[in-house]
């Protein structure tokens, strides 16, 4: 901005003043010659022009992997409903306002460092950092039950099959010969009905079944579906009366979590991809975000800091707007 | 209203249009506070209201999942008021929470061009990729989910050809 902001006023500006020295001639001794005005190209203040110029890129940034999931998620032929990658409304409702409370304390925050009441500025700015690392926290959790479930973004960890074909039963299969699943489910099958609960005991019957199904020369392709949906069934979808449909859904990798047998969520990779790149993008502003606030509660925070916080704030303000529209895609589409 | 500001000419200007410069000190420096365009508005009763707006809207978004919604059999109608709530919580945040609403004409020099890349970004994405399952690599046909695998899958579900007599895994059938 320092090209259109060079209309300083001349009576202090010796720098500028030989090359318009002709113009105005009393200039240098004090008397009192046109003093301009100074005129920034835009008015704002520099750090806030460069924050917005940095928004706009980033909103360009965000509606590209938004428009990219938007664009697979209905290209995809098959996609899989919120439960059946076991995500939860409430837990990202939640989040979404738990971030919506930071914004609003960031704001007070600002209003009480304007007001020079530079304790409350410290307050609240500690509040916005507490609700941000509860956000992570929470996607955290969040990260860890999918993980639980076998979803992984990469490959060579993800259990998720697109769907229950031969290729599917051959890794089933794998799994069951691993040395280590053999021991554990010879212990299983020896162990006496009395240690074990009634779930256990009925996830027993049904895993003897499903080994059978699988190792079976004669298998038919309805077979291989119901042993992905033994392994892990496909959700009850969401209905009124809330996750109450979701309870005969207890899979044999719930029953016995040591088996991670691999399991069938149609689309789910292509879920998974997408679910991890745009909620890690944002986890990872975030936790920008939470850096930017750990720094500013080293300073003082009166109205010298305001331009500061007002930055870090609007940044912090475009965190919260990307969640706004990551919620409803991701959870309640 | 929180702030009382010292000095009248910058406390009651709705906006700092382009034209007309504050002379404020605050130029000159780097971030050292702000012009006094907004000085005058917000106030954290403004804050608060906006707040209780988000929390109002960001329930709304659940109503598709209400037994009122009438179009429960047509989900282009929930994704679209999903969307509208979205939008609306992001005027908001980005009205009051960023102070736009308050900013000078500065805002659309930064905002238009910025919004309608991400459009053109987004509409260039369909072509490129949303229309690339329609036709795919014999590898990928063989792999992918089709809707026949879903149906497959919750045929397998329904059957439950394993029950046990005693058990009763399907109690909990939604009842609508």
């Amino acid at each position: 901005m320092n090209a259109s902001a060079a209309t300083i006023s001349h009576g202090h500006d010796h720098g500028h003043g030989h090359n318009h020295g002709d113009d105005h001639g009393h200039g240098h001794d004090g008397h009192h010659g046109p003093v301009l005005q100074y005129q920034p190209g835009l008015p704002l203040s520099r750090g806030k022009l460069i924050m917005w110029l940095f928004l706009s890129t980033e909103i360009m940034f965000f509606a590209a992997l938004l428009g990219s999931y938007v664009v697979l998620r209905f290209g995809a032929p098959v996609w899989p409903k919120p439960h059946h990658v076991h995500l939860s409304e409430p837990i990202g409702a939640f989040n979404t306002f738990v971030l919506i409370c930071s914004s609003v304390t960031i704001v007070l925050a600002l209003e009480a460092a304007r007001a020079n009441k530079t304790g409350l500025a410290k307050f609240w700015m500690v509040l916005t950092l507490a609700l941000g690392g509860l956000f992570l926290g929470v996607k955290g959790y969040e990260y860890q039950a999918k993980f639980s479930h076998g979803i992984y973004p990469w490959s060579p960890r993800s259990r998720v099959f697109e769907k229950p074909d031969l290729y599917y039963g051959s890794a089933v299969r794998a799994r069951l010969g691993e040395p280590a699943i053999i021991d554990r489910l010879k212990e299983l099958d020896d162990a006496a009905e009395n240690t074990l609960s009634e779930e256990e005991i009925a996830g027993r019957r049904r895993l003897k079944q499903i080994r059978q199904m699988v190792m079976s020369p004669d298998q038919q392709p309805f077979d291989l579906a119901v042993v992905a949906d033994q392994v892990m069934p496909l959700p009850v979808e969401a209905n009124a009366h809330g996750d109450k449909g979701g309870h005969g859904s207890h899979g044999l990798n719930d029953t016995f979590p040591w088996l991670k047998l691999p399991a069938v969520i149609p689309g789910g990779n292509m879920w998974a991809s997408t679910y991890f790149f745009l909620t890690g993008f944002h986890a990872i502003h975030v936790i920008v975000g939470l850096i930017v606030f750990a720094i500013l509660l080293l300073y003082r925070l009166g109205p010298k800091r305001a331009g500061m916080i007002e930055n870090a704030g609007l940044y912090w303000h475009f965190v919260d707007l990307v969640w706004i529209f990551l919620f409803p895609l991701l959870y309640l589409f | 209203m929180s702030d009382h500001h010292s000095d009248p000419a910058h406390s009651h200007g709705p906006i700092t249009r382009s034209g007309e410069i504050p002379e404020h000190d605050d130029y000159h420096g780097h971030n050292a506070g702000d012009h006094g365009g907004d000085h005058a508005h917000g106030g954290i009763a403004k804050y608060l209201a906006v707040f209780a707006a988000l929390c109002v809207l960001t329930t709304m978004s659940f109503l598709t999942y209400s037994p009122a919604w009438p179009w429960r059999n047509e989900p282009h109608v929930g994704w679209a008021f999903m969307m509208a709530v979205s939008c609306t919580k992001a005027m908001l945040v980005v009205l009051f929470f960023m102070h736009v609403l308050w900013e000078a004409n500065w805002k659309y020099v930064l905002t238009i061009p910025a919004a309608m890349m991400a459009l053109f970004l987004g509409i260039m994405l369909i072509p490129d990729i949303g229309l690339r399952t329609r036709m795919v690599a014999q590898e990928r046909a063989l792999h992918m989910a089709r809707p026949s695998d879903v149906r497959l899958m919750e045929q397998a579900g329904e059957a439950d050809l394993l029950a046990d007599p005693a058990e009763h895994k399907n109690q909990s059938e939604p009842h609508n």
